[in-house]
């Protein structure tokens, strides 16, 4: 079984009387991608930076690639390569000179430095603006560049505190597809927050949801839906009729679906896309075995049916169950910030 | 090692090369301050305007006003302006016309003549008490050489001459303070480089890619220093050439007066990078640098003896001087390039800027957060 690559021991950190991080115990094994999955606050900042030896942690220790982080940070700084929440690359360096100075911060030989900048302006699409000034690339582009700064000496374990924050959906997804093909072609750790689930979800093979500086759960994505009472979700649709204005016979429709054994709960929703239609979300243990049964009990009670569908749940949901509310209400709450200027230093997400 | 470290000066110097506003500003200040300075002071009082009324129109009146227009086209004290009127006299002095009105009374010659103290009226506006010593002292030395004139048969042979020796080629006033301008110019240079680029870094959150760099903190403590220190001796040292140019400065030529120029100015400029490193070792704003730059470059410079001599200060300001690195550096410059290279002259400068930069250079390493 190969050495975890981070190893957490009942950490905590406090800023004065917060406790940003709060006692927490985790590992990840080498080669796969684990994501800290939290809102805006939860801590996740803090942890990233007490692995990456960029601040101290209060109680408990670390090990990362084998290093404890507040023994040996240094060995521990050799091992990684770290993308900051921040864009950090110098906009007033070009994008290969940014490589060849951290290429040599780490002491990359000459030769391998020049094989290595090459090969990663390639890989992330940058060789056309290579020699360009920093200052004038677009947020995804400068994220690319980060990402190949990060490997620029070949680390083991790659950290990536919110990768993709405040880039559009295209850049995101470049970035996505970059950090998988890059895992797998490096053979690396990767270690990332986010507070986005469809990244954690696209990119992560283990996730751990912060929340109060606190792990709330941690598994594998499909584990952590599975794990949420009602796994499936089966969506019904019913046809306009006239009859449903009768309100009596849908209750009576709600009140036996939700007597089956195998369903837990039913939510009638109305709106969306067919505003006149009426749907319900039945949550049930096995959704491929319930939907014959629950067709077959729609239209015994006179119902017209005009869709049925099977409906996994989203990691929204499984953050929902955990933390009692949507993480999107959370963000809501937080004031905006910008990359590169002013970030929180002292407190992160 | 030092791969890491000349990494990290190649950043600072290339960061810097790309900004050619702060090129400019840390070369053209220094300089518009030598124009300034040079030519607001001079040295002594200039073309201070005088009225003067001669209510005698006797011989000694006549000597008398020929001695003033002497101090008007010899060292231009004086600006003369002949008057009538002793009320209107006052009056312009009142209002700010003139700075002062010298009225030469009725029987002014007579009493000469006699051996009698002539007197004669001098009104100053005392609110400016410069102007109004340099007119005084102007007037007493032509006063006390009419009397000579008139008294004396023969010399005295008591009262001992004076007859000056001077050792160096004179050196006008704003060629005097070009020492200073270079001075200025090293302490531009560490607010606009070294612990300036540290300051900016963390400001824009990019510090943090560095620190999570193997670069220990003696490297990141060197790296800073040194491209500052390369950064501003260049900048200094076009700064002395444009000085030396501007001002027809003449000064001992040769490559131990160089090469001494250059050790003054880069262990000042080390000195000076390393302090700015304490004082900034944990601020993570531009203003704060500002403010901090402005009041840093009073306290250190106008007491370093650039502008005025330090002997002229009162004893707590003379003290402070004593440990004022810029002043050692003043010295030591105005020493090589006026009087020549003299080894034994800027020793003890050389020893304390040494120093100074040791006890800098060990303090920002100890002060340096090599963490957020």
């Amino acid at each position: 079984m190969p050495k975890p690559a981070v190893v957490v021991e009942n950490l905590v950190k406090h800023y004065g009387k917060q406790r940003a991080i709060d006692g927490i115990n985790f590992d990840v094994a080498g080669g796969i991608c684990f994501g800290s999955l939290g809102p805006n606050g939860a801590g996740k900042t803090t942890l990233i930076r007490i692995l990456t030896g960029l601040i101290q942690p209060t109680q408990g220790r670390a090990w990362v690639a084998g290093f404890d982080v507040s023994q040996g940070p240094d060995a521990v700084r050799r091992a990684i390569g770290v993308v900051s929440q921040a864009m950090t690359t110098d906009l007033d360096l070009t994008a290969r000179e940014n490589l060849d100075i951290y290429a040599r911060y780490y002491g990359v030989s000459y030769k391998e430095r020049r094989r290595r900048i090459e090969a990663l302006l390639e890989r992330v699409g940058l060789t056309a603006r290579a020699n360009d000034l920093v200052a004038s690339y677009s947020g995804g582009m400068r994220r690319r560049l980060e990402i190949a700064r990060g490997l620029i000496h070949k680390p083991s374990i790659l950290f990536l505190d919110e990768p993709t924050i405040g880039l559009d959906p295209q850049s995101r997804r470049v970035v996505w597809e970059l950090l998988a093909q890059f895992r797998q072609d490096e053979q690396l750790t990767i270690f990332l927050t986010t507070h986005y689930m469809d990244e954690a979800d696209f990119l992560c093979e283990r996730i751990a949801i912060i929340d109060t500086g606190k792990i709330v759960v941690m598994d594998t994505p499909s584990e952590l839906k599975k794990g949420i009472p009602g796994g499936n979700i089966v969506e019904i649709v019913l046809a306009q009729d006239q009859s449903l204005t009768e309100d009596r016979r849908l209750d009576t429709l709600i009140s036996k679906l939700s007597s089956r054994p195998f369903v837990q709960q039913v939510i009638q929703k109305e709106g969306g896309a067919l505003t006149d239609s009426i749907r319900l979300q039945v949550y049930v243990t096995n959704g491929p075995e319930a939907i014959p049964i629950l067709m077959g009990m729609v239209q015994d009670e006179g119902f017209g049916l005009q869709s049925i569908g099977l409906m996994r749940p989203s990691l929204e949901d499984v953050f929902i169950h955990y933390t009692g509310r949507s993480i999107r209400a959370e963000e809501g709450q937080k004031v905006n910030f910008f990359i590169g200027a002013g970030v929180p230093r002292r407190m992160g997400g | 090692m030092i791969t890491r470290i000349f990494a990290f000066v190649e950043r600072d110097l290339r960061k810097f090369m790309r900004n050619p506003l702060t090129i400019f500003s840390s070369i053209c200040l220094p300089i518009v301050y030598l124009l300034v300075l040079g030519n607001s002071f001079q040295g002594s009082l200039k073309n201070l305007p005088l009225g003067l009324v001669d209510l005698d129109h006797g011989p000694y009146a006549k000597r008398m006003i020929e001695r003033i227009r002497s101090l008007e086209v010899g060292p231009d004290t004086v600006e003369m302006r002949m008057m009538r009127d002793s009320g209107e006299a006052e009056a312009q002095v009142r209002s700010g016309q003139l700075k002062g009105a010298l009225i030469i009374p009725p029987d002014f010659s007579k009493a000469v003549f006699r051996g009698t103290t002539p007197q004669v009226g001098l009104i100053v506006d005392n609110t400016d008490s410069v102007s109004a010593a340099a007119l005084q002292q102007a007037l007493r030395a032509a006063f006390s050489a009419l009397k000579l004139d008139a008294v004396s048969v023969r010399p005295n042979r008591v009262v001992p001459q004076i007859r000056s020796m001077e050792l160096y080629r004179k050196v006008d006033y704003d060629a005097s303070i070009v020492p200073g301008a270079v001075i200025m110019a090293i302490f531009m240079g560490t607010m606009t480089t070294g612990a300036f680029n540290l300051v900016m870094d963390r400001f824009l959150g990019v510090h943090e890619s560095y620190l999570s760099t193997p670069l220990t903190k003696g490297e990141l403590v060197l790296g800073i220093i040194i491209s500052g220190v390369f950064v501003t001796t260049l900048i200094a040292l076009v700064v002395l050439g444009v000085g030396i140019w501007l001002t027809d400065l003449r000064v001992a030529a040769g490559v131990s007066s160089f090469l001494a120029v250059v050790m003054v100015i880069a262990l000042s400029a080390m000195g000076l990078l390393s302090m700015m490193c304490v004082f900034l070792a944990r601020v993570d704003h531009p203003r704060i640098v500002g403010l901090f730059g402005g009041f840093l470059n009073i306290i250190f410079f106008f007491p370093s003896g650039a502008v005025y001599p330090i002997e002229s200060f009162p004893a707590w300001l003379r003290a402070f001087s004593k440990v004022n690195p810029e002043s050692y550096a003043v010295h030591a410059l105005r020493s090589i390039l006026f009087k020549g290279m003299n080894w034994q002259a800027v020793q003890a400068d050389l020893l304390f800027l040494s120093g100074f930069m040791g006890l800098m250079l060990l303090l920002s390493t100890l002060t340096f957060k090599r963490t957020l």
